[in-house]
């Protein structure tokens, strides 16, 4: 479904993205670990064309995201992302942040957006929160919001970066519940995260990088119990201490 | 107190009230045209393509680094060469205002949308927004927010800035208050006058920018 084929990119002469190559199924959970400033959520954002590449080439449902006549916009329309700020809309009710998406760009009639959105948020456990706005939520609360409105374009493919990392630890549990259900529908997810748990739980791979390069890949279990490079086993100690 | 004459007011009311009139009138064609003007200069200021971005650069800082006096005094006299002909004071006050202003507005506008996190704009665009869909739909409205104090701070500036008019003669309200002074000989009544509604016209205006910014601190 996803072909990551040599990519590398530079800011200036600093390289981020180092020769990635990665395949992901229809299906598959994709769990993408390291230290920070090793390339994840930049990797994240060139699968959906937020971040460009210079090298290499990434095909999405067998469209090539290098080919400049790609209908980004389109494309991006099936593949639904959340951010480590939430970056929900602040001036829109929850509701709206939901529902704006399908009716301006899907030209979906507002009574049957409000409905799914209403369904969204009872998915995610907070369907008493539509007509408040994000600022009055909570971060976990946020966080659920912005994984609603990602799924209301019915999206194939759905990526996380670092959608934990900015959520105190109470509110880290009712966010990768959540995301934990999605994984079980079968939604195909790369999710950029360092909780390990829920690698463990629902990952089919775990791909650790460094220095934008994929150092090391595995599935759950050989890739916590027998993690084959210094720089993985390092990172582990230092996270699942 | 005995030697006030408060009736020089009311005996010249009416030319007053005129010179008040073309003051409201010469604002609010300065403000609203600069705003609009402002809104694509500024729009211009934050453009990639290299032909739109240069021009409107130029344009604000040469703009705003000239006093207002000098634009008023360079349009009146540079507008009938152009044309040919002069089209009067009260018109070539106005495009002179629209100009000066629009620099300044311009530059609120452009602060006022990058002051919108470019993690917004990615957030749009993940859910296929376009270009046009995201700034009318997510990043104008909070840019205007964001904005609202500063452009009634600066339309403020801009309405006492109209008297400066009359240095071409325009017959603007402080300009009428001297008119009248010149006649009647009192100054103190007439120029007190002048302060006092100039102060409550502007006192008013910044009221309501304090009063945005709480309640913009307040939603978010």
């Amino acid at each position: 479904m996803i072909k990551i084929k040599n990519i590398s990119k530079w800011y200036g002469d600093f390289m981020v993205l180092n020769n990635i190559n990665e395949t992901i199924e229809r299906g598959q959970v994709v769990v993408i670990c390291g230290p920070s400033g090793s390339g994840k959520s930049t990797m994240l954002k060139c699968l959906n064309g937020l971040e460009k590449f210079q090298q290499g080439d990434i095909i999405v449902d067998g469209t090539s995201l290098k080919d400049p006549a790609t209908d980004l916009i389109k494309l991006r329309q099936k593949m639904g992302m959340v951010f480590q700020r939430f970056e929900l809309y602040p001036h829109l009710k929850v509701i709206d942040n939901i529902t704006i998406a399908p009716v301006k760009v899907k030209k979906i009639p507002i009574r049957d957006a409000i409905q799914r959105g209403i369904e969204l948020l009872e998915r995610v456990g907070i369907p008493e929160q539509a007509d408040k706005y994000p600022g009055n939520l909570s971060g976990g609360q946020q966080q659920r919001v912005a994984i609603a409105r990602a799924l209301a374009m019915d999206p194939e493919i759905m990526l996380f970066d670092e959608p934990t990392s900015a959520l105190d630890p109470e509110m880290i549990k009712e966010v990768l519940e959540v995301m934990t259900d999605l994984a079980r529908s079968g939604m195909t997810m790369i999710v950029v995260t360092h909780e390990m748990g829920f690698a463990r739980e629902v990952a089919n791979e775990i791909i650790f990088m460094d220095e934008g390069r994929i150092i090391e890949r595995g599935t759950d279990k050989t890739f916590f119990t027998s993690p084959k490079t210094e720089r993985a086993k390092d990172f582990l100690n230092k996270i699942l201490l | 107190m005995g030697s006030f004459d408060w009736r020089v007011i009311q005996n010249n009311l009416p030319f007053l009230m005129q010179g008040l009139l073309t003051t409201f009138q010469l604002a609010l064609v300065g403000i609203s045209g600069g705003f609009l003007l402002g809104i694509l200069v500024g729009m211009a200021r934050l453009s990639s393509i290299k032909v739109i971005y240069y021009p409107a650069t130029a344009f604000v800082n040469v703009t705003r680094s000239l006093p207002l006096i000098l634009v008023i005094f360079w349009f009146y006299f540079l507008v009938p060469v152009l044309l040919g002909r002069s089209i009067g004071d009260f018109s070539s006050a106005c495009v002179a205002f629209v100009a000066f202003e629009a620099a300044y507005f311009a530059e609120i506008v452009r602060a006022g949308i990058q002051s919108v996190s470019t993690g917004q704009m990615q957030a749009a665009y993940s859910t296929g927004f376009d270009y046009r869909l995201t700034m009318r739909y997510i990043i104008v409205p909070q840019a205007l927010r964001n904005m609202q104090p500063s452009l009634l701070t600066q339309s403020v500036i801009a309405f006492q800035d109209t008297s400066l008019a009359y240095v071409i003669g325009l017959n603007e309200f402080l300009h009428s208050a001297s008119i009248v002074d010149a006649r009647e000989m009192r100054s103190v009544e007439l120029y007190t006058l002048v302060g006092v509604v100039y102060f409550l016209i502007c006192f008013e205006m910044s009221m309501l920018a304090k009063r945005l910014e709480a309640k913009k601190g307040h939603g978010q």
